[in-house]
């Protein structure tokens, strides 16, 4: 509500405004429509939750919309607005004096159904063949209002300005502000992992405000376009942070050893914050350049953004450039390619941990501690060509080939990265007869080396044999299994074939129908395992009947079939 | 003869600067259009261009012909091929057309756009005719869905971006005129993302790999069976790169139970208890899947369970 008194001040401040530049402007054609309406549903026996988006409300319900247009000798302003409920609407103001000032604020609004996990799987005790009696570890969950109703209620403010400084060179400066506005409640889950493993079920207040400001301004000189930009990003949650009390260490039945237990943890005993989400900032610079040739364009951008978590200060940054030569080589040929380079580089952090078992007699103790490198530190470059070619008034072919090299510097390994190579090739084929039947297809092919990966993600082979942390003793810890699952997984395809072919036929204005078929059809057979396959198959058609402004029907249907194989990798319990 | 010859040549020329000099019309008044198209002739005065052209004193007397071009062969003969069709690609100028009066830089690449090179035209997703109180774009996103008929049926998935409900528009994430929208900061996609879940970006101290590596990792953008946008529905998405919980192998008891430290903790068990427990929704304890900077508990993970 606080962002549409906004909009509406933001709005009657436009109005004002324009009424005063537009004082002198001549004579204006005015037009508007108003449309009233409403909507109502019926829930007898169903649950009020019909959709993500869609809340039924049992009940009749006004709605309208509101069209306004005021065109003068130099002006246009033009009002868009659709009022659904008290929590789905959306205006818009638009307005373009003289070509000079161009500025239009938006708003909009949606309401999500989150929706609750009642979590009635969280629940089990273990069964001890030995004894005959209710064992050792325990799962059990609590859930604090089972009849919550959680949802989020989004609203966003979209206000853009643009001003004509030189009409010589064309310097226009840009200024746009976003803001998205997030309130509401979401299911909050806590899960203490002691003496026994409790999940709480609690509610959580929604909060969050996001400013996003960006100021640019573009110029054409001496056959140039040249722009800079500048953007800027406040992400700020202002949620009350979610507390639960992480139990004390000790044995799952006994409530004995809680020092040998306790030493498995980072804390117990504790009240903690959880589902905590960082205030971040973020920060671009983008300068951009467009050059003309004759019946083509060469165009670049170089940027650079940061954005960093106030929480705890680590930073991330990326430098992109990226550049594109369209042409026409012929009347009826062109050329359009493409080169891209962007590296990403984040900040590491030394994790410290309490040491596993400090100080203990039998020498059985382990530091954990640990130098977190990002996985996002990378280089990534991606180069195309395209060739488009006009057989004949009635018939296109395109043919395209391109290269991407992704560089991981820090996964899995730290300097030891992974690098991905894909080629691919496309060829399109449209075939227009009038306005009367067009239909079009595409292949493509890709080919993967080194797709990414789940770093030791499976146990694919033999284990090895497990040694204990002191050669001197029996004992093998139970975190020590991790070290049996040496083996990479990845479900990414190492080829990919595709298609999608579609026509249409509109043997008059008044009617139209189209058909198509799209498939996707990739594997990757160079695991040890199990091969990976997935496939898409999505037919479609739909008909459209017009005939005249005031009456339309259309009917569709899609189908869409998708089949994947996996591998998946069975539990290991050793203790 | 040579006088004359000379003298129709002049005349020839001079007719020919002064037919250079007009506006495209050539001079078929709407009333002779309105013949045959009266339906749209009618309307014209409320449409969008209608509108503008009366309020500028030199579009003013703009007709038909300003954008069609000279109709006196398409009266004479009634071909449509004998005038200019903007909404036919086919036809010689007429997929540019519009951009003679609309010169934004917005549509500087539109010859190199993918649409164009699909012989879309302009009138393909913009009414021209229609009047003010429709939007010029028939009805914005679900005029692109009448060709990508794969996304329409993506976006009618259990779960999906709100574009049916009219929430969101296809052009929030695309550019359809051909903008260089590949010149942005980030090849996968995941900047885009970012710019409306700012709360995935990060940098968090605990990551998951492949939230660095690309939403579309995990995530199809315009909707699936799984919640959340999800390829696969948990837990099969998680175990197609980790291993199944190693407490899901755990036998249960069967019967009612409670917890000896906490009384207040019962329930009731069977032989697959915690089977259904660790392999239903990995989410449920690992909360935090896109990051957190809060450790998890276990000493031994280095607190990077994300469970917190």
């Amino acid at each position: 509500m606080k962002l549409l008194i906004k909009f509406v001040f933001v709005l009657v401040v436009l109005l004002l405004a324009n009424s005063f530049v537009l004082a002198d402007d001549g004579p204006t054609t005015e037009s508007y429509s108003f449309w009233l309406g409403g909507h109502y549903t019926d829930f007898t026996d169903y649950s009020k939750k019909v959709g993500e988006y869609n809340k039924g409300e049992n009940e009749t319900l006004p709605e309208f919309k509101l069209n306004y247009l005021s065109s003068g000798p130099n002006s246009i302003l033009r009002f868009l607005g659709h009022y659904y409920d008290n929590k789905n609407a959306y205006a818009k103001l638009s307005s373009t004096i003289s070509n000079k000032y161009k500025l239009s604020v938006q708003y909009r609004s949606l309401l999500k159904q989150e929706g609750q996990d009642l979590l009635t799987n969280m629940e089990g005790r273990e069964y001890f063949p030995e004894t005959g009696t209710q064992g050792g570890k325990i799962l059990t969950h609590e859930i604090q209002d089972p009849n919550a109703d959680y949802n989020t209620y989004r609203q966003e403010l979209l206000s853009q300005f643009s001003i004509l400084l030189s009409e010589k060179n064309n310097v226009r400066l840009n200024a746009t502000h976003r803001m998205i506005l997030k309130t509401g409640t979401e299911q909050k889950i806590s899960s203490d992992h002691c003496f026994s493993c409790h999940l709480t079920s609690m509610e959580g207040k929604v909060n969050n405000t996001q400013h996003q400001f960006e100021v640019g301004i573009d110029a054409d000189i001496n056959k140039f376009d040249i722009g800079y930009q500048f953007g800027y990003r406040l992400y700020d949650p202002k949620n009350q942070a979610s507390m639960a009390y992480y139990d004390d260490a000790v044995h799952p039945t006994k409530g004995t050893a809680g020092g040998e237990f306790g030493s498995r943890l980072i804390y117990e005993d504790v009240d903690a914050e959880f589902s905590v989400v960082p205030k971040t900032e973020k920060m671009s610079h983008k300068v951009k350049f467009k050059r003309n040739f004759g019946q083509g364009y060469l165009a670049g951008v170089l940027g650079y953004a940061s954005v960093e978590n106030k929480f705890t200060s680590l930073k991330s940054n990326s430098y992109s450039s990226a550049f594109n030569y369209a042409t026409f080589l012929d009347s009826k040929t062109k050329l359009i390619a493409k080169v891209a380079v962007s590296k990403y580089d984040s900040d590491s952090i030394y994790i410290d941990l309490p040491t596993f078992r400090e100080g203990a007699a039998d020498g059985n103790s382990y530091n954990f501690d640990f130098t977190r490198y990002s996985a996002l530190n990378r280089t990534n470059a991606n180069m195309s060509a395209e060739l488009i070619k006009r057989m004949n008034s009635n018939l296109t072919v395109a043919g395209l080939v391109g290269y991407n090299i992704v560089n991981r510097d820090d996964y899995p390994i730290h300097d030891d990265g992974t690098s991905t190579k894909k080629f691919y090739a496309q060829g399109k084929f449209r075939y227009r007869k009038n306005l009367s039947l067009r239909s079009s297809l595409k292949v493509r092919f890709e080919k993967i080396t080194d797709p990414f990966i789940s770093a030791k993600g499976i146990f694919e082979a033999n284990g090895t044999a497990l040694r204990p942390l002191v050669p001197t003793s029996n004992w093998v810890f139970y975190f020590q299994r991790e070290g049996l699952r040496y083996q990479n997984i990845t479900t990414m395809p190492t080829q990919v074939f595709s298609f999608n072919w579609n026509m249409s036929y509109n043997p008059n204005m008044k009617f139209s129908t189209t058909f198509g078929v799209k498939g996707n059809f990739d594997k990757n057979d160079d695991l040890d395992s199990l091969d990976v396959k997935h496939t898409s198959f999505i037919p479609s058609v739909s008909l459209q009947y017009t005939p005249d402004n005031l009456f339309s029907i259309q009917a569709g249907y899609s189908y869409n079939y998708d089949k994947s194989r996996l591998p998946v990798t069975v539990a290991l319990m050793d203790g | 003869m040579k006088k004359t010859t000379c003298g129709g040549l002049l005349l020839l020329f001079v007719g020919m600067l002064l037919l250079m000099s007009q506006p495209i019309s050539a001079g078929v008044s709407d009333e002779v259009c309105a013949g045959c198209h009266d339906d749209v002739t009618e309307m014209f005065s409320n449409t969008a261009h209608g509108i503008y052209f009366s309020s500028i004193d030199r579009l003013k007397d703009a007709n038909c012909e300003a954008c069609h071009g000279s109709a006196v062969d398409h009266i004479k003969d009634g071909d449509p091929a004998l005038i200019i069709n903007p909404a036919n690609s086919g036809q010689f100028g007429a997929k540019e057309l519009c951009l003679t009066c609309h010169k934004s830089h917005k549509f500087d690449n539109w010859k190199f756009s993918a649409h164009a090179s699909a012989d879309l035209t302009c009138a393909d997703c913009h009414s021209v005719h229609t009047s003010i109180e429709n939007p010029t774009v028939k009805s914005s996103s679900e005029n692109c869905l009448k060709c990508h008929a794969d996304v329409r049926a993506s976006l009618s998935m259990p779960s999906h971006h709100p574009i049916g409900e009219g929430k969101l528009e296809c052009v929030d994430c695309h550019g359809v005129h051909g903008e260089p929208a590949r010149l942005t900061m980030d090849y996968s996609g995941s900047e885009l993302c970012y710019s409306c879940h700012a709360e995935k970006e990060g940098p968090f101290v605990y990551e998951h790999a492949p939230v660095q590596e690309g939403c579309l990792t995990c995530h199809s953008p315009h909707g699936t069976v799984a919640d959340n946008l999800l390829k696969q529905s948990e837990p099969t998405l998680c175990l197609s790169c980790h291993p199944m919980h190693f407490h899901s192998s755990v036998v249960g008891v069967d019967g009612a139970f409670v917890d000896p430290l906490a009384p207040e903790r019962s329930g009731t068990s069977t032989s697959d208890s915690f089977e259904r427990g660790f392999n239903t929704k990995c989410t449920q304890c690992h909360t935090e899947i896109h990051g957190s900077d809060m450790p998890s508990q276990t000493t031994s993970t280095g607190g990077n369970a994300l469970t917190r």
